[in-house]
């Protein structure tokens, strides 16, 4: 016997290590209720431990190259981006300055938009915490669309957390380890999504396939779907908060294996095959974050400030035309009078009613006599009754007569026709 | 048969290196497989582990050699994936045990033989790797016969040029 494994040893070793790879793989792979085989979503023990030992000995080497590359590659680029700087600089400070006044009408839109949400019982997950993280590595094979980051749980990162770009998704952590985490894409053929077809409101799930390309799967064919339409995520896979940029169609085939369906192949959003940068979304919250608060305030602040000075130079613009109109207008100055007396300069309330003057000889007649007799008509006509003025002021009764002969009452008409008349 | 174990009549050279060279020389693959994706992008038509598996089971011509280094080789890819861990195993095992076992009987410093061996064994690893992943595990999986004939093609070329120079550390008598 001994002999005989002395003998073919090589084949022994060959066997008992294919035979244990086997019996390895044989408790990864479970069983499900429709006789499909599949992998544990989740790692067994022994089968995390494997990953992180692989993982422990090869990022180290890996980050190490990736950050010199990140070193020669920004000390390169900033040598040359130093030159327009200034200009760029100055250039993003108006865009920002405009953009922040933009966002201030957005956000009252959005908070509005949330409050209605609110009111109707619907709770909207909006990014809240994200975390920027390195690209430094990957599976290093085109059959499994998975990517290493720079940061682990002890930044916080929890499986099943949002990757992103500012182009769009990206995928979502699939390992997490102490400082390192392992993204699973959504071009692999394991990943799925929940999206929607910005236009047509067609939702839809959202695969990977071998040749690492995004498609909506198994969706009723619709001639509505075009290329070039947006896709955004639907929201309700708990995975990715609703509205963010997925990609545009690009073409739509029949499914091969049912009829009347149709696969909506994609153009992704972000740029899945050179990622350097990613931002993982560690919590979502239906509320606006410091930042966007700190933001908001900012620019509704600016806002007020620029209506401030708006107004101030309309008054001033205002004061200098009216000058300009006084100066022009003949009536309105008096060339006898001293300039503070001029009637632009007159500080007194234009509505006021003037004071008649007073009779050298006042009689019955008179408006200070007025005052102290009530003219009382013995007789009124039925025009008189409609006609005839109903006060008793003295300027009233004064002025309204001689212009109006027949409302004069019988006891005021004066007894010879060149009763004189008050002029104020 | 007699060639699966018996390394009694091997009587060709064995190639011998530094022992530095044996540790680096495959974390390197490992870390390049891992890094240069990143860098160029979707086609990954090369497999740096399954080559250095190859190049050290032909120079050392050793069958068993072989076998453990593909082993690792693998485990240590799938563990970078995120599917089972074993499938790269189990296909650069059987690469590695029989490119040690053809070392035996040919003579590997010729370099039509080094492509041609490449090539085929880069093949026969894919075609394990469908094999025990649709047949033996029957997990889903997509294959495009077109990427690994590239894949193929990229080892070769890689072996190439890299057999050469990996041939001039070595440590002659």
């Amino acid at each position: 016997m001994e002999s005989f494994i002395v003998r073919y040893r090589n084949l022994v070793v060959l066997l008992v290590v294919l035979v244990a790879q086997i019996v390895g793989l044989a408790v990864q792979v479970r069983r499900t209720n429709n006789g499909q085989s599949t992998l544990d979503p989740v790692d067994q023990k022994g089968v995390r431990l494997i990953r992180l030992w692989a993982n422990a000995v090869i990022s180290p080497p890996e980050q190490l190259i990736h950050s010199t590359k990140l070193g020669v590659v920004n000390l390169w680029t900033n040598y040359f981006a130093l030159w327009s700087v200034r200009q760029q600089n100055q250039d993003l400070q108006k865009t920002i300055d405009r953009l922040r006044l933009e966002q201030a009408s957005l956000l009252e839109d959005a908070k509005q938009g949330q409050r209605l949400q609110t009111m109707l019982g619907f709770e909207q997950k909006y990014i809240y915490t994200t975390i920027p993280a390195q690209v430094y590595g990957s599976a290093g094979s085109d059959r499994s669309h998975v990517f290493y980051i720079d940061k682990g749980s002890s930044d916080g990162l929890k499986p099943d957390m949002a990757v992103i770009t500012a182009d769009g998704i990206v995928g979502k952590v699939r390992d997490v380890f102490s400082h390192t985490a392992q993204v699973l894409e959504i071009n692999d053929a394991t990943s799925g999504a929940g999206v929607i077809l910005e236009s047509t409101r067609i939702r839809g799930i959202l695969r990977g396939d071998a040749l690492g390309r995004l498609a909506i799967v198994s969706i009723m064919a619709d001639q509505r779907i075009q290329p070039g339409e947006r896709v955004l995520t639907a929201g309700g896979d708990m995975v990715f908060p609703r509205g963010l940029a997925v990609g545009v169609v690009e073409k739509v085939v029949r499914d091969p294996d049912r009829d009347g369906f149709i696969n909506v192949i994609l153009k992704p959003a972000a740029h899945l095959d050179r990622l350097d940068e990613v931002m993982v979304i560690t919590s979502t919250e239906p509320r606006f974050s410091t930042q966007q608060q700190q933001d908001l305030a900012t620019s509704e602040s600016e806002k007020g400030s620029e209506a401030a000075a708006i107004k101030d130079q309309a008054i001033k613009d205002q004061m200098k035309a009216s000058e300009m109109m006084g100066e022009k207008l003949p009536g309105l100055t008096d060339p006898n009078l001293p300039a503070d007396k001029q009637p632009l300069n007159d500080s007194t309330p234009p509505n006021s009613v003037p004071q008649p003057p007073q009779p050298l000889h006042p009689d019955r007649f008179s408006p200070s006599a007025a005052t102290v007799t009530e003219v009382k008509p013995k007789e009124t006509t039925k025009d008189d009754t409609e006609t005839k003025p109903r006060t008793k002021s003295p300027s009233a009764t004064a002025v309204a007569h001689p212009r109006n002969g027949a409302a004069q009452p019988e006891a005021a008409k004066p007894k010879t026709p060149a009763a004189p008349r008050r002029n104020p | 048969m007699s060639w699966f174990g018996n390394d009694s009549r091997r009587d060709v050279e064995v190639h011998r290196y530094p022992l530095l060279i044996y540790v680096l020389l495959p974390l390197a693959a490992l870390v390049l497989q891992a890094w240069l994706p990143r860098i160029i992008g979707p086609y990954i038509w090369f497999d740096l582990p399954l080559v250095v598996t190859i190049y050290f089971a032909l120079g050392r011509r050793n069958p068993m050699q072989g076998t453990l280094l593909g082993m690792a080789m693998g485990l240590f890819e799938d563990a970078l994936s995120h599917r089972a861990i074993g499938i790269n195993g189990l296909a650069k095992t059987i690469a590695g045990f029989l490119a040690g076992s053809v070392g035996i009987r040919i003579e590997v410093d010729n370099q039509t033989i080094r492509l041609l061996l490449g090539f085929a064994l880069s093949w026969l690893s894919s075609a394990i790797y469908l094999f025990v992943n649709r047949f033996l595990l029957g997990l889903p999986m997509e294959w495009n016969w077109l990427t690994e004939l590239f894949r193929a093609v990229g080892n070769t070329l890689i072996v190439l040029v890299l057999f050469p120079l990996l041939d001039r550390m070595q440590v002659r008598d």
